[in-house]
């Protein structure tokens, strides 16, 4: 299961958010990993995983605990040793450079600042080791400062911050240099969600003014999601897809990804008739419903995969709905998110915008559930 | 009555709460302490200033040369012996650090269970290796280093030698301890923003350990400056220490009062050694934990934290200054010199602790009768002697019980305090765990001294009870500490969801408590019980000739003539200590896991 994706040009795909457009040039490297393998004991934990990270590319590695993405980093970051494969930086083998000498910048899950140094000492440390003289090394201190916003916290140590705090200064340690490539291990995963939002997008514009390449380890799918140029999901020593993060979340390759990467409703059904791109198909338990998906094949059983919020609730049956019975329904605030059993026993999640139109349904209670078929999608 | 309130309440407490209050606990180990430490340490204060002036006694300690050259000796040996210790301490502590799985098991085991083995032992063994027919001679002979054999004992070299791998575990513990304690992340961190090895050991590495650095030093210095066994025995006439004078004057009884002048300067240096590196560093050094919570007291962190940065960056200043130099130098070696170097110090290190006591062990099987290594021949002669000789088993006999009654009262006082002292929410918490630990820092010739008048008054020299009650003095500080540790350990919230859940305060103790500090109880119990099988000079003053214990045994043998009995002593000596680190290994085990 190794898939080298032939890596697009991050900048030429635009995403619809609007990511396009960098402040300054890209000084970050090219990142190629051929076939890397790590082995501890009878355990592979990178099973021959070829990847092509492009220059200034900001690329999240997604997968559960134990899936291998934490190895990745370390091999990259020199760590550890390499069982096999190789890993390319510009085209240059890395592999015997010591850690100190790749030039990386690094952010650590736990921070990692010195606490016998002051921030300013901390920021500077990088320079200090590349034996920049004394005026360069203070100009370039208070830059990073000024650009962290953390100008004013400059004499304090470590222990005399915040979380969020301390996190900065770690990422400004980690660009001082303005390396070619940054290495993020799971940076925000300490802190509380709503700092660990703002500084997603402090992290993504920083991103876009250093131009380095950067490689970001997270189990959050959301976090994944929202600062990536691609995800490579990966699940036990493999990468699963590599792909840009509204690829993943609408057309996942797999189950694995499906269920990985937001909420899903998977549905197994058997294609009754194929036209054009538009199929029909049956479910399991009889409902009949189109799926527009390109990668519907003309025959065959499938699973078809409709996320929550593409789901509609309608109050009397209309044509292409199935009628369901609620079995739960929460308010979550800008979202309702109710379950609701099918005739024939599927069970259905369906997330829809709280309205004022609409009343929380009581369990019990009959509804109308459709899709349309651009909301499906058929798993490989 | 139940779910008594764990945490301070903030209402007023009823009338007799503070019969309830742990800080009761404290109770019988202070007044056991303020009677057989204290007070006896304040008479002999009182002895050495009565005179008249009232400082003649002290000004002789000082104008006699004998004395004050011996003095300033002391220093200087106590101060090499301290720095050779951190200098060879700090790779040990290193390897083991960098080792894994069962390799580190083991070398950490080759740094602790010297430890546990009595000085008194372990300074045995470096006579019979540095003998004249010890291994290093024949050795050397046989390789045609030299022709006959030199004499290594009774020198400066072998004293300093002696004292430093004695007093090598108490550094290398210290270290690894705080080496232990650092984020690797940190490590990490500093090798991605490009620091080669020797920089990240300079910048990052060492003065991070340096408080663990300072600790160990100030150990070994302190008890350095009292040691008595070891340069006796291996020191020559230029060696003397000063412990030494006290114990040489005490036996041959003179004026009273320079006596006790002598014991008091030695006390008294001790003390300020102490109390000026407890300012700077916090006196957590001497039990090697962590601080006390603390309710009143809160001016102290906040003037340290204030006092932090300048003098943070001076030592970043210094730092800068001379040790950039000093590494661009050796940055030029290659990168695999540090590992290499760690590698060659650390095991030599761990040889000067295994290998005496193996040559002992190899002794006691010796068909001989004077010490000669390889042994001629082999036999069990001299265990069989040991075990038909009267002497020698009254006083195994005596060592036994005096430890089994010794380590009953330093735990049952140690202990109830210990919960005290953790539990209990007093002002002055700091001061209190000082006075039960400080046991561990005055010189045992000192205490040994000021037990002896006490004891006279109270025909107690040479009985058991006396005896176990001295041991106990320096036992209750080794039980308190580990179980102070251990219960520090207990998470509050499991007792506090018992006592929800309608438990009584005893109850609580009982279900929760005692089976979570069961595993340090039962260490406590056993080094308390070390502690006193082992101890020798405080025996030296307080027993009489018709009660000896077996290293008293031992000792008046080492003096008069060295043969392979002292070896099979040993010999039990350490099955004894590493049966019980066996024994106690799923404890360690337990409470590293818990970490």
């Amino acid at each position: 299961m190794i898939q080298t994706q032939t890596s697009r040009d991050p900048r030429a795909e635009a995403s619809p958010s609007g990511r396009a457009g960098r402040g300054q040039d890209i000084i970050g490297a090219q990142i190629s990993m051929r076939e890397v393998t790590k082995k501890y004991g009878a355990f592979v934990a990178a099973d021959r995983i070829s990847l092509d990270v492009e220059p200034g590319e900001f690329i999240t590695l997604l997968g559960p605990s134990g899936s291998g993405k934490t190895t990745l980093l370390n091999l990259l970051a020199g760590f550890q040793r390499i069982d096999g494969g190789d890993i390319l930086i510009d085209g240059k083998p890395i592999t015997n450079v010591p850690t100190h000498r790749r030039g990386f910048g690094m952010v650590f899950q736990s921070y990692a600042l010195f606490p016998n140094m002051t921030v300013a000492q901390n920021v500077a440390f990088p320079m200090r080791m590349a034996g920049l003289d004394r005026a360069t090394s203070d100009r370039r201190v208070a830059e990073t400062l000024e650009m962290m916003r953390l100008s004013e916290h400059a004499a304090k140590t470590p222990s005399e911050m915040s979380g969020g705090q301390q996190q900065r200064v770690a990422i400004a340690r980690a660009i001082v240099m303005r390396p070619r490539v940054v290495l993020m291990d799971e940076p925000l995963s300490a802190l509380d969600r709503r700092l660990r939002e703002s500084i997603q997008i402090e992290l993504r514009e920083l991103h876009q003014t250093i131009g380095s390449t950067i490689l970001f380890v997270t189990h959050d799918q959301s976090e994944a999601l929202t600062m990536s140029d691609r995800i490579a999901v990966l699940d036990k020593g493999h990468i699963i897809q590599v792909d840009r993060p509204l690829e993943i979340y609408r057309h996942p390759k797999s189950r694995f990804v499906a269920g990985f990467v937001g909420e899903s409703n998977l549905i197994e059904a058997e294609v009754l008739e194929r036209r054009g791109d538009t199929a029909t198909l049956r479910s399991k338990a009889g409902h009949v419903f189109q799926a527009g998906s390109r990668n519907v094949p003309s025959i065959g059983k499938v699973t078809v995969l409709i996320r929550p919020e593409r789901m509609a609730l309608h109050d009397g049956p209309q044509p292409g709905t199935a009628p369901a019975t609620v079995t739960s329904a929460l308010f979550m605030g800008e979202t309702l998110r109710i379950e609701a059993a099918m005739e024939g026993g599927e069970t259905l999640l369906i997330r829809c915008p709280d309205t004022a139109a609409r009343e929380l349904p009581a369990p019990g209670s009959k509804i109308h559930v459709g899709w349309g078929p651009q909301d499906c999608w058929v798993l490989a | 009555m139940t779910a008594a309130p764990l945490s301070a309440p903030a209402a007023p407490r009823p009338r007799g709460a503070w019969l309830k209050s742990p800080a009761l606990l404290l109770v019988p180990a202070v007044l056991f302490l303020a009677a057989i430490y204290v007070m006896p340490l304040i008479d002999l204060a009182r002895v050495s200033v009565a005179a008249d002036p009232w400082w003649s006694h002290i000004a002789r300690v000082f104008s006699v040369p004998l004395y004050w050259e011996s003095l300033l000796r002391t220093m200087k040996i106590a101060l090499t012996v301290a720095c050779l210790c951190a200098l060879f301490g700090y790779p040990t502590a290193l390897l083991i650090q960098r080792s894994r799985g069962s390799v580190q098991a083991m070398i950490a085991t080759a740094v602790i269970l010297p430890y546990f083995i009595a000085i008194l032992i372990r300074t045995y063994a470096w006579m019979v290796l540095l003998g004249r027919n010890g291994p290093i001679n024949k050795t050397a002979i046989w390789l045609g280093i030299y022709d006959e054999p030199l004499a290594l004992l009774f020198n400066r070299g072998s004293v300093l030698m002696g004292m430093t791998a004695v007093l090598m575990p108490l550094m290398v513990l210290s270290i690894y301890s705080s080496l232990s304690r650092l984020d690797q992340n940190l490590i990490r961190a500093a090798l991605a923003s490009g620091a080669g090895p020797l920089a990240v050991f300079w910048r990052v590495l060492l003065p991070l350990t340096l408080p663990g650095i300072g600790a160990g030093f100030l150990l070994v210095f302190v008890s350095a400056l009292g040691f008595f066994i070891t340069p006796t025995l291996l020191g020559g006439p230029g060696d003397q220490m000063f412990a030494m004078h006290i114990t040489q004057q005490a036996d041959s009884i003179t004026g009273e009062g320079f006596l006790q002048a002598l014991a008091v300067v030695l006390l008294v240096i001790t003390l300020i050694v102490v109390g000026v590196a407890g300012r700077l560093m916090g006196f957590e050094f001497i039990w090697g934990g962590g601080k006390l919570t603390e309710v009143a007291e809160t001016p102290a962190p906040s003037k340290r934290a204030a006092a932090g940065p300048t003098r943070r960056s001076a030592a970043m200043v210094v730092a800068d200054a001379a040790g950039w130099p000093i590494l661009r130098l050796l940055g030029r070696l290659p990168a695999s010199t540090g590992t290499w170097a760690v590698r060659i110090l650390g095991g030599f290190v761990l040889c000067t602790l295994i290998l005496p006591i193996l040559v002992v062990i190899v002794i006691s099987f010796s068909k001989a009768s004077y010490l000669t290594f390889p042994p001629p021949g082999w036999s069990l002669q001299w265990y069989q002697k040991f075990f038909s000789d009267s002497n020698w088993m009254a006083a195994f006999w005596n060592s036994l019980g005096i430890a089994a009654l010794s380590s009953v009262m330093a735990v049952a006082l140690g202990a109830t305090a210990a919960v005290g002292i953790v539990r209990s929410e007093i002002r002055y918490k700091s001061a209190v765990m000082l006075l039960l630990v400080s046991p561990m820092i005055v010189p045992p010739v000192v205490l040994g001294l000021s037990l002896y008048s006490l004891f006279l008054h109270l025909n107690l020299v040479g009985t058991y009870f006396g005896l176990a009650a001295a041991h106990a003095i320096g036992g209750i500080p080794i039980v308190i500490v580990i179980v102070a540790a251990s219960l520090q350990a207990v998470d509050r919230q499991l007792e506090q969801s018992a006592a929800v859940h309608g438990a009584s305060v005893l109850t609580v103790f009982r279900t929760v408590t005692l089976p979570a500090i069961a595993p340090g109880l039962a260490a406590a119990v056993f080094f308390a019980f070390l502690h006193s099988f082992d101890e020798l000079v405080l025996s030296l003053f307080l027993s009489s000739p018709r009660m000896k214990t077996l290293p008293l045994m031992l000792w008046a043998d080492i003096n008069y003539q060295l043969n392979p009995v002292l070896a099979v002593v040993s010999t039990l000596e350490v099955v004894l200590v590493v049966g019980g680190i066996f024994l106690a290994r799923p404890v360690f085990g337990r409470s590293r896991a818990a970490h």
